[in-house]
């Protein structure tokens, strides 16, 4: 064999494996899109004054519940992928269901009493469909959540494989506790 | 009364998240660092993250548990404080590999016999074609959150100190090639 054609040989072999490197990355990104977007709503919720305390994830569906002490406001993020197979995200897109809720401490326990009242009457209204708010209430620790389900699509916050438009997702994650923070208010006569 | 209650439940509920809560500043520390988390696996017992390192050009990924083991009473707490083991795996990965190269590794698979990772060495485990190094530590999870200021260059510091030793145990077994992928 000569020099040329075993050094062709070589380039196709190194081109296969570094194609072979390059769709399982692919791959792999695609099943960690969710869990790259869940990280970045933890570091900048952080970053704003929330504490994490609630983690719950098995790397499809996650769980994050913050606390802001100083208002004492909670907020939670619940992600649930709906594209962890790479043919579904191609066609449909990185779609996810995100439930956001926020929850103020109420020490009127009237009022928790009545929230979770309401809580019977939204689980008897239990919907697959986004823009339903939801109203929930914890009397153990008097907090009354309003949550909302929507169903996004990852990749509009992501600016490459591995970063995030945390601008984009801090404004988004913001207009939503800002909606469901005046709904509260307003069902609480607050 | 009902206040007092739930007064009550709130502080016993953020006593039990203080290891939730040094996660939630474990994912901003390593973020700021430039490595994004890229897999959650919490459950009640204890919380892994794994993080992507684009911009190392040794390490694949690395992975961060912490295992809450004391202070979930305020009894407990107040007595021996909220100890939790980190423990830290850093990954490297040779993108082409034959077996051979795990037949190679042997002495340091011999070596790993006598470790103790609990005593803060470093342990090394070869897969295929990944070199693995861990190391675990005990730490008392109150020093790493609370005030901002002084705790997360704590955290800050701790973490690059680990990863700059898991580093260096890890680079002689690199195989620098052309297919290396963002992991």
């Amino acid at each position: 064999m000569t020099d040329a054609v075993t050094d062709q040989n070589e380039a196709i072999f190194v081109e296969l494996v570094a194609n072979s490197w390059r769709r399982h990355a692919e791959m792999t990104r695609n099943t960690q899109t969710d869990d790259l977007l869940v990280g970045a709503i933890v570091a900048s919720s952080v970053n704003q004054g929330w504490a994490l305390i609630d983690l719950g994830s098995d790397g499809r569906s996650h769980l994050l519940r913050f606390d802001h002490a100083a208002s004492r406001t909670r907020l939670v993020v619940e992600v649930r992928s709906l594209a962890e197979d790479l043919a579904t995200a191609k066609v449909l897109g990185r779609l996810a269901n995100v439930e956001i809720g926020f929850g103020m401490r109420v020490d009127n326990f009237s009022q928790v009493f009545q929230a979770v009242k309401t809580e019977i009457k939204s689980a008897l209204l239990v919907s697959t469909e986004p823009g339903v708010i939801t109203v929930d209430g914890d009397l153990s620790t008097g907090y009354v959540y309003a949550q909302i389900t929507l169903m996004v699509d990852l990749d509009e916050y992501l600016t490459g494989p591995l970063a995030v438009d945390y601008a984009k997702l801090q404004a988004h994650i913001g207009a939503v506790v800002h909606s469901l923070n005046k709904y509260l208010r307003g069902r609480l006569g607050l | 009364m009902l206040k007092k209650l739930m007064d009550f439940a709130n502080s016993r509920e953020m006593r039990e998240s203080r290891d939730e809560m040094v996660v939630g500043e474990l994912v901003l520390a390593m973020a700021q660092m430039g490595m994004p988390a890229t897999r959650f696996l919490a459950g009640a017992d204890a919380q892994q993250v794994r993080f992507s390192t684009p911009h190392d050009p040794l390490l694949h990924n690395i992975a961060v548990i912490v295992d809450r083991k004391t202070g979930g009473g305020a009894l407990s707490e107040a007595v021996i404080g909220s100890k939790a083991v980190i423990t830290v795996t850093a990954e490297i990965k040779n993108y082409l590999a034959d077996p051979d190269d795990l037949v190679g590794m042997w002495r340091t698979d011999f070596a790993n016999i006598t470790k103790m990772p609990l005593l803060g060495q470093v342990k090394l485990d070869h897969q295929l074609n990944s070199v693995l190094a861990t190391k675990k530590l005990i730490i008392e999870l109150n020093e790493y959150i609370g005030d901002p200021a002084v705790a997360r260059p704590r955290l800050v510091g701790l973490l690059q100190a680990t990863i700059a030793e898991l580093s260096q145990s890890l680079a002689p077994y690199k195989k620098h090639s052309p297919f290396e992928v963002d992991g």
